[in-house]
């Protein structure tokens, strides 16, 4: 198979959801270009951005992060240790080796450190894992991004997270979710820093060969933690579709972005301000624990910490 | 035989060759969209042969949470 592109080299990637196959070069050139629109289609990046790039040693992070620095914008990485034994320690790891052969350092938060281990405030709090996980990540992505002057927040996800997450949301008409869930979450007055998604135009397969063919050292191993995640079933359901249907998990999650599938107000080019994510239009006040912004009295993370019995932060 | 080495799964198997990378996934069980094939360094598209006495790795590219 020759590649679609300069249509002399041998191909390295089939794409057929695409109708295209590249040899690598032609396909950083591709990947490069999709992350660009998809930055583009939502402004979720300025030049002048400090980028706070949230990393866990897995291929969409590292990869996110390595494409953001070659784009010439300002980013740190941070890695949240999740205190899970071993996976933790060897993800750690290869975030040190990435960002030292890059001339940076990542920004490390020890959960076992803060009293929230993963594992531990899961069963203490008798909650699933991955939620846990979630609440926890979302605090300290935020705190240390406020803290040190970031201007925005950069995750990994990309198109079959953000697919696979919408069809669960669609399949519990899980409303309030379906609204906030875009590449792009403003930020606000009151402490919450924006958050992108700049790989939400490229699928997991994309990424992982981007991150195999630039020599990208990730950890292939699962999170140990996640097995059972419901994430993984409906991204099992959306590949057989997609083996069918190539392409039809890009038109799912656009075709939502572009119209929100008729089944919310209409919306433009962003989504409904975070001001507005609650019913009542509540605006996010601070946390009476810890202070940080949050849209109930106490936030989600010193809720939890009041579970497992070990109190707030500060 | 084509030696097929799946790490994450800490499994290894052997298949008849030559055979076509489509029809090494599918003896192994294993859904195109979901994974990479590679030969040292070089990434393998699904239609490309190989042939007996050669190794593949084949490496899941979903990951959850």
């Amino acid at each position: 198979m020759k590649c679609t592109r300069c249509r002399q080299a041998a191909a390295a990637v089939d794409l057929p959801s695409h109708h295209s196959a590249f040899c690598p070069d032609c396909f950083f050139v591709f990947f490069r270009r999709q992350v660009e629109e998809g930055i583009r289609k939502f402004s979720l990046l300025a030049p002048e951005d400090r980028v706070l790039v949230c990393v866990s040693g897995g291929k969409d992070s590292l990869v996110l992060w390595d494409l953001l620095l070659e784009l010439g914008y300002d980013t740190e990485g941070l890695y949240i240790d999740l205190g899970i034994e071993g996976y933790s320690d060897r993800s750690r790891e290869k975030v040190i080796a990435f960002a030292s052969a890059r001339g940076k350092e990542p920004i490390l938060v020890d959960l076992r450190r803060e009293g929230v281990p993963i594992p531990e405030t899961a069963r203490k709090s008798r909650k699933e894992e991955c939620s846990v996980c979630g609440t926890v990540k979302r605090y300290f992505f935020n705190r240390i991004a406020a803290e040190r002057g970031f201007t925005v927040v950069a995750t990994g996800h990309n198109l079959d997270d953000e697919s696979a997450r919408l069809l669960g949301n669609l399949l519990h008409w899980h409303r309030d979710h379906l609204d906030r869930q875009h590449p792009l979450l403003p930020g606000t007055g009151e402490g919450l820093v924006r958050k992108v998604k700049p790989l939400w135009r490229v699928s997991e397969m994309e990424t992982a060969a981007y991150g195999f063919l630039k020599g990208i050292d990730y950890v292939t191993e699962e999170c140990p933690l996640s097995e059972d995640a419901t994430s993984l079933l409906y991204k099992e359901a959306l590949s057989l579709i997609e083996e069918k249907m190539p392409g039809t998990r890009r038109k799912f999650y656009q075709g939502y972005l572009k119209g929100r599938g008729g089944l919310l107000p209409p919306a433009g080019k962003e989504p409904r301000k975070r001001e507005a994510a609650t019913e009542d239009g509540r605006t996010p006040g601070p946390c009476l624990v810890c202070g940080a912004p949050t849209y109930t009295p106490t936030c989600g993370f010193c809720r939890l910490k009041e579970k497992v019995g070990k109190g707030a932060l500060r | 035989m084509i030696r097929v080495r799946i790490p994450q799964k800490k499994k290894e198997m052997e298949i008849p060759g030559p055979k076509r990378v489509m029809d090494i996934l599918a003896a192994a069980g294993l859904r195109p969209t979901t994974v990479l094939v590679t030969q040292g360094q070089k990434l393998l598209t699904k239609d490309q042969r190989v042939e007996d006495g050669e190794t593949v790795d084949i490496l899941s590219v979903v990951s959850g949470g």
